[in-house]
């Protein structure tokens, strides 16, 4: 408990929310940072990891004194087109719906909620840290008109090693919206902890994507929990790219009929980079959706990860279940691990899953360097192509041009 | 503009080309015609650069030994080919794919880089006169192409490339007639007294179409027989078997 309070001497912060966080800091240390022996990490160990790049991990609150203009300058968006927040070094900076009608959103901070007993260890270390916990409500029938950016930058030299943030928005009935997360991550030796959860009422849709803005010597691990309603549609992409160490898990609930899922995800790594993108969609009612397409390229001893798996409930029949993962290996020393799996109790479904790894056709690199491109041009075209195929699946394009200004494709 | 000199070619220990010896001059157009595994392919392979062939024998493009160069330099300095198979590239638009491999080639030689419109002004142009339908220019490289849209496609790169020495590899084979015959007013439309053609084909039909100024007969990896546009008609009529 000492430990706790010290750190969060400075914040306003009631008794027994404080006796909250000591509770899940509890768990947490006994749990410790997962390893290679839990089954869910057996691929990228984080343990190791933290251990290797971080070894005094420590978590500091204080404010430190920033420059708002200088740092948004920085951003290779700009973000007043559109809807933001904007977190630095954890805490929310700013919140801007300008575009919208202020009516129909409802902005909580720091929601009391109810102690819940949870058993992965980095939602305990998260919930024991998070600051500036945000809950957003989309009122009935309200469309948000622009995306809505969540910038998370982290100042280089920060004290803390260790930023954890936590979001949820909430969707009433026939809603929507469109979210992009980014990270800019200034700092080195940093582990970044964020937990987001969607909850889509009935016919609501909700557009989410996820990517890093800078190339980071930093650990990331993100953690999005949807819950689907009857007739809505979760589309989620996912483009790894740019930290040392990053895991993405996602867990969908299709919990009523003609609800919909997909994953889209792209890992595009280079020099020892560690990702892994893990999924797991339960069916579990009638009439339910998900389709899932991963493609990796890897270049120089890195290490990419898909593991996804698909529930189909026994109650869930006539589930239409797609997965499929793709990696290109550009040299001998990099590594994919694909473990697809189907867990089924329904007997009328339509599931499918494939993963598949190579190298890049010499006859295609021949073919566009007989038209004047060099080795390298025409490897990153036939690249670029390979990953097109996800960033298609993008279907806000507003957020589909930044990303693609983002990663350069 | 290109010599061959007693060109010998192997793959894998199999001999395909046994001392080829060819010369084109500016302006000309050969047509090289021969039966199934007579090396015909191997040859435009090697001429452009493609890796896997044990060589010996010289081959000098504009009086410079092309063993020298590397693929694109081939391409740069205005030799093209056009694949007797073009290639699906998924992801990849043909339009900014045209755009790239002019401009790399234009950079290359000092030129300057056009734009989206200036390419964009050019592509319409060629592709109207190639009857090459504009939607096909928004698809994915060669992706779900027609075998004639595919071929039709070689032929609007080698026309917006404006290359010097163009290699057609069996352009003609998978056309229906009318393709053959808009194919073949592409090629005519480049022909001036500048730019040479090797025409490597199975049939006489193309050269119909297509007049060449020398027809050459390709059999065990070596010319047997070299005449003018007569020949391919012998041809037609003999087949290989009867050529000595």
């Amino acid at each position: 408990m000492s430990n706790i309070k010290k750190i969060f001497i400075d914040k306003k912060i009631s008794k027994s929310e404080l006796e909250n966080k000591n509770n899940y800091f509890e768990i947490f240390k006994k749990k410790g940072f997962p390893n290679k022996k839990l089954e869910d990490w057996k691929f990228l160990d984080l343990n190791y990891e933290i251990n290797n790049q971080i070894p005094n991990l420590n978590f500091v609150i204080k404010k430190s004194k920033i420059n708002k203009n200088q740092i948004l300058e920085n951003i290779p968006i700009n973000i007043k087109e559109f809807n933001y927040v904007l977190n630095i070094n954890g805490f929310v900076e700013e919140i801007n719906f300008s575009h919208e009608d202020k009516s129909f959103i409802n902005i909580e901070t720091n929601p009391d909620k109810k102690n819940k007993i949870i058993s992965n260890a980095l939602e305990n270390l998260n919930l024991a840290f998070n600051l500036d916990y945000l809950c957003i409500n989309i009122k009935q029938d309200y469309k948000v008109k622009k995306p809505l950016l969540i910038l998370n930058v982290i100042i280089e030299n920060i004290k803390s090693s260790n930023i954890n943030k936590k979001f949820d928005i909430f969707l009433e009935k026939n809603a929507e919206i469109s979210v992009l997360n980014l990270v800019q991550n200034n700092s080195k030796n940093n582990f970044f902890n964020l937990h987001q959860r969607f909850i889509l009422n009935q016919s609501s849709i909700l557009k989410n994507y996820f990517v890093d803005i800078n190339k980071n010597q930093n650990l990331n691990y993100i953690k999005t929990d949807i819950e689907i309603e009857k007739n809505s549609i979760s589309e989620n992409v996912v483009i790894s790219k740019n930290s040392d160490y990053c895991k993405n898990e996602i867990v969908c609930n299709l919990l009523d009929q003609f609800s919909s899922a997909f994953i889209n995800g792209i890992i595009d790594l280079d020099n020892s980079q560690k990702h892994e993108i893990r999924t797991r969609i339960n069916h579990l009612a009638e009439n339910t959706k998900s389709y899932q397409l991963i493609k990796c390229v890897l270049n120089n001893q890195s290490k990419a990860v898909y593991q996804g798996k698909i529930y189909v409930d026994s109650k869930a029949q006539k589930t239409d279940g797609y997965q499929s993962s793709k990696a290109i290996l550009l040299n001998e020393n990099t590594e994919f691990n694909g473990k697809p799996e189907l867990e089924i109790y329904a007997d009328d479904v339509k599931c499918s899953h494939g993963s598949s790894s190579g190298n890049l056709d010499e006859n295609k690199i021949f073919y566009l360097m007989t038209r004047g491109l060099n080795k390298n041009e025409a490897k990153k075209l036939l690249i670029d192509g390979y990953l097109m195929e996800v960033i298609d699946k993008i279907t806000d394009e507003r957020i589909k041009a930044i990303i693609k200004e983002i990663i350069k494709i | 503009m290109l010599e061959i000199r007693n060109l010998k070619a192997t793959v894998e220990k199999k001999s395909i080309l046994n001392g080829l010896n060819l010369h084109i001059k500016p302006g000309e157009v050969h047509a090289l015609m021969g039966p199934n595994g007579s090396g015909k392919s191997t040859l435009s392979n090697i001429l452009s650069g493609k890796k896997g062939y044990e060589t010996s024998g010289d081959v000098f493009y504009e009086n410079k030994n092309l063993f020298d160069l590397e693929i694109e330099e081939r391409a740069h300095k205005g030799l093209f080919l056009a694949f007797q198979y073009p290639l699906e590239i998924p992801g990849v638009n043909n339009n900014n794919f045209l755009k790239t491999s002019l401009n790399a080639i234009r950079k290359a030689r000092g030129e300057k880089e056009l734009d989206a419109i200036e390419f964009l002004k050019i592509i319409k142009q060629k592709a109207k006169d190639l009857k090459f339908e504009e939607k096909n220019l928004n698809r994915q490289l060669n992706v779900g192409f027609s075998g004639g849209e595919k071929k039709k496609n070689e032929i609007l790169q080698m026309s917006i490339l404006q290359p010097k020495l163009s290699i057609l590899d069996e352009t003609d084979s998978g056309l229906d007639i009318d393709a053959l015959k808009i194919v073949s007013d592409g090629v005519n439309s480049l022909r001036d007294e500048s730019k040479s053609f090797l025409i490597i084909t199975h049939y006489q039909r193309l050269l119909n179409y297509i007049k060449p100024d020398f027809v050459h007969v390709l059999k065990n990896g070596r010319i047997i027989k070299s005449g003018n546009s007569d020949l391919a008609v012998e041809l037609e009529n003999k087949g290989y078997e009867g050529i000595n």
